[in-house]
């Protein structure tokens, strides 16, 4: 056994001390970790970034007649100032009736996207308003809203002001005595499946990120070492020694699998650390999805290093599969209602089980798979991945 | 002639031969269509969601049905008790839930459901505006109408992402050409055996630029077809400033691939380095996520992205988002100056291949 242990010493000592597989084995997931929290994290919660908006005010208050223009002014004026220590939502530019020459500015900026949306409230509003509540048949007061197409800040400037005019309609009904705001609807909110503890994005994204490094490794560093080390000479060296194939393969996935064991720590530490993750991962059936994970991929990689030639034909094989099973196997984003080709992939896809699997066993999702083909599917893979990279082998040998 | 002929065509064929540059530049932006195509075409939107009620006995579904049918594009049914309202939610079968209790009102959502929840949120917060309106009688005083202007104005998120993901491989494709490819060559000492037939430095430049062109040329062609053919997208493509940047782009790149091919020696590091920093800009450059919703300094970060830029004249010219003429021909000239800038520390890489 000594044997083996040295060689998995030997196998973690060679990787560390590789830059390139330094990099995809330990930087590249902490690194994905961090981005895809930092985009994510804060999704809806925080504003993260101040709009840009015009309002064209073109209707001017007349003597003894109520100012609903002018709401709509105040509304919109005391939403742009700042809160506490948060930046304000948006920055608003009034342009006042005889600004028209503005117009045709203002609606070329927006074009270009120097300015996020432009507000209109048009001549005649106040009357168009108190026609409204005075029961006419005439139709409700129009406010004219202007985004830039193709801008992802116009349309979210665009949800924020929705809300506002939806209290500038409820302002105006209420001075209107037409809507009671204390008789106003009660709203509460819950959600289904946090337990006693707030849930974070980074307790789904962790166990996540987890199997996609155990994946990229497997992919990547298994067919790497081993066909290269073919290409190379190296595991020529190896079997003129009295260590045989088996404990080999044994010290190599032994090597592997410590790496992975680094690899995980590191991301749970920084998960935990830097962004609050609380998910356990120390309980028997995650440990149990963890090592299956480990498995799965590691003799997914001995399946592409016996199906391909050469070290770059290997890695070319890699890249191929790499991204459609990562994406398809919803690590990252959730994946549902795909069309019926892509669906199948998906249910052919080990990460899809284990990760249903691992995140349902963390507490973080719910199962979409019965536990039994959580574990079946991907054990299916490992022997499929064995049986086929033996025979592969064992052809290769006899030719 | 004849020798540079020859050239185009050795260089084609090595081309054809490394499957890694296939993948990066001919099927990974195939594969990032079909696949985003599917999975983001809906990115951000509460579109078609399915919303599950549950009305208290004394309560009044008249009310809260007509604002729910007035929402538009959302499914709704009533559930009964409370656990199978919950049940479904749960098992996603339900998008997000209402108790409605006649002046109370409570929306229910999967936790676990974190990227989608503020799309939900937005279709509660449209509700209850609503409601709260109907619930006493009152109807809205106010007809906003939204208009959108500028070129895509009927552009949803993914018909943004295909432009991203061709700068991506536009990107890949110019990096790649000098950190993968060339690199190799020199590794391998073929460069040095380049060097001693009369061929010129700058024609084997000259040969690997426009084999990597005429790739990037047909790629994005190839891309933009199946995106347009498959997911019904429409592209109003300005074909000479399309043309215009796909040159300045690949040749611009190529100039960054000589900065990491000058920086790290070995073929393979240079190669892994260049992916690296690919997908990092990929992430930071709103090719796949809008940079509205990263933090301030993510944003301020992607500033200094090319491929950020490159997104952004890509969505111009093929007509999707909007941008002053300077701005494309500033961001062209840039990538233009940095191909004049690095191309001589190019070939100067290419002439001292045999002192390494």
């Amino acid at each position: 056994m000594k044997d083996v242990l040295r060689l998995a010493g030997a196998q973690i000592r060679v990787t560390l001390r590789e830059r390139v597989s330094l990099f995809w084995f330990l930087v590249f997931p902490l690194l994905l970790l961090t981005l895809l929290t930092l985009i994510f994290s804060g999704l809806g919660e925080d504003p993260r970034m101040t709009f840009d908006i015009a309002l064209f005010q073109q209707s001017v208050p007349q003597a003894e007649a109520p100012d609903f223009a002018g709401i709509v002014e105040h509304v919109f004026t005391d939403a742009s100032k700042p809160v506490g220590d948060r930046p304000p939502l948006f920055r608003l530019t009034i342009h006042a009736a005889d600004a028209v020459s503005r117009y045709e500015e203002e609606m070329e900026r927006l074009r270009l996207g120097r300015l996020d949306l432009v507000v209109v409230v048009p001549a005649g509003f106040n009357d168009a308003v108190l026609s409204h509540l005075g029961g006419s048949d005439e139709a409700a007061a129009p406010i004219e809203i202007y985004t830039s197409a193709g801008r992802a800040s116009s349309t979210m400037a665009h949800d924020v002001v929705r809300q506002i005019l939806a209290g500038v309609d409820r302002e105006i009904l209420a001075i209107a005595g037409r809507f009671n705001r204390e008789a106003a609807v009660s709203i509460t909110r819950r959600e289904i499946g946090t337990g006693t503890e707030a849930f974070s994005y980074i307790d789904f994204l962790l166990p996540g990120i987890v199997l996609m490094g155990f994946f990229t490794a497997g992919l990547f560093s298994v067919p790497g070492t081993i066909l290269f080390g073919r290409e190379q000479g190296i595991l020529k060296r190896y079997w003129v020694t009295p260590l045989s194939t088996s404990r080999f393969l044994l010290g190599f996935g032994i090597g592997h699998m410590a790496l992975c064991g680094v690899q995980f720590s590191l991301a749970w530490l920084l998960a935990a650390v830097a962004f609050g993750a609380r998910v356990s991962f120390f309980s028997l059936l995650p440990a149990l999805y963890l090592v299956l994970a480990i498995v799965v991929f590691l003799a997914f990689g001995f399946l592409i290093a016996s199906l391909a030639k050469t070290g770059n034909a290997g890695m070319a094989i890699a890249n191929i599969v790499n991204m459609p099973m990562m994406f398809l196997g919803g690590l990252f984003f959730p994946i549902s209602d795909l069309p019926l080709p892509l669906k199948i992939l998906m249910m052919g896809n080990p990460l899809t089980y284990l990760a249903d699997g691992l995140r349902t066993s963390l507490g973080v999702d719910v199962a979409v798979f019965p536990i039994l083909a959580t574990f079946g599917v991907p054990l299916a893979w490992i022997l499929v991945s064995v049986a086929v990279a033996a025979h592969r082998l064992r052809l290769e040998e006899a030719t | 002639m004849n020798a540079l002929r020859s050239l185009l065509l050795a260089e084609a064929r090595i081309f054809l031969r490394d499957r890694m540059s296939l993948i990066f530049t001919a099927l990974f932006p195939l594969l990032f269509i079909v696949i985003f195509g599917s999975l983001m075409s809906d990115f951000g939107s509460s579109g078609g969601a399915r919303l599950g009620v549950l009305l208290s006995p004394d309560a009044d579904l008249e009310v809260l049905g007509t604002v729910l049918d007035s929402l538009g594009n959302i499914e709704w049914r009533t559930f009964e008790p409370l656990d199978a309202l919950d049940t479904a939610i749960e098992k996603r079968q339900i998008d997000l839930g209402i108790q409605w209790s006649g002046a109370r009102i409570e929306f229910i959502y999967n936790a676990h459901r974190t990227q989608e929840n503020y799309a939900y949120e937005e279709i509660a917060r449209a509700i209850v505006s609503r409601l709260e309106l109907a619930a006493q009688g009152a109807s809205s005083v106010l007809a906003v109408k939204h208009e959108s202007v500028g070129s895509g104005s009927e552009a949803d998120w993914f018909t943004l992402v295909v432009p991203g993901i061709l700068s991506f491989s536009i990107l890949s494709a110019g990096l790649f050409a000098i950190a993968g490819h060339l690199s190799s060559m020199k590794e391998r000492r073929l460069l040095s055996r380049y060097l001693v037939t009369p061929m010129r430095p700058s024609a084997l430049l000259f040969a690997i630029a426009v084999v990597r062109l005429a790739v990037v040329f047909s790629s994005t062609l190839l891309t933009l077809a199946v995106a347009m053919l498959m997911f019904r997208l429409h592209y109003d493509i300005d074909w000479f400033r399309y043309i215009l940047f796909i040159i300045a782009s690949t040749l611009g790149t190529m100039g960054l691939g000589t900065v990491i091919a000058r920086v790290v020696r070995q073929a393979s590091s240079a190669s892994n380095l260049a992916s690296a920093i690919s997908l990092v800009m990929m992430f930071v450059s709103g090719i796949y996520f809008p940079i509205e919703i990263m933090p301030a300094f993510l944003q301020k970060l992607s500033l200094a992205m090319p491929l950020r830029h490159m997104a952004d004249v890509m969505r111009y010219v093929t007509g999707v988002m909007d941008m002053p003429d300077r701005d494309y021909w500033i961001i062209l000239g840039a990538f233009v100056g940095l191909a004049f800038a690095l191309f001589p520390l190019l070939a100067r890489y290419v002439v001292t291949a045999e002192k390494h």
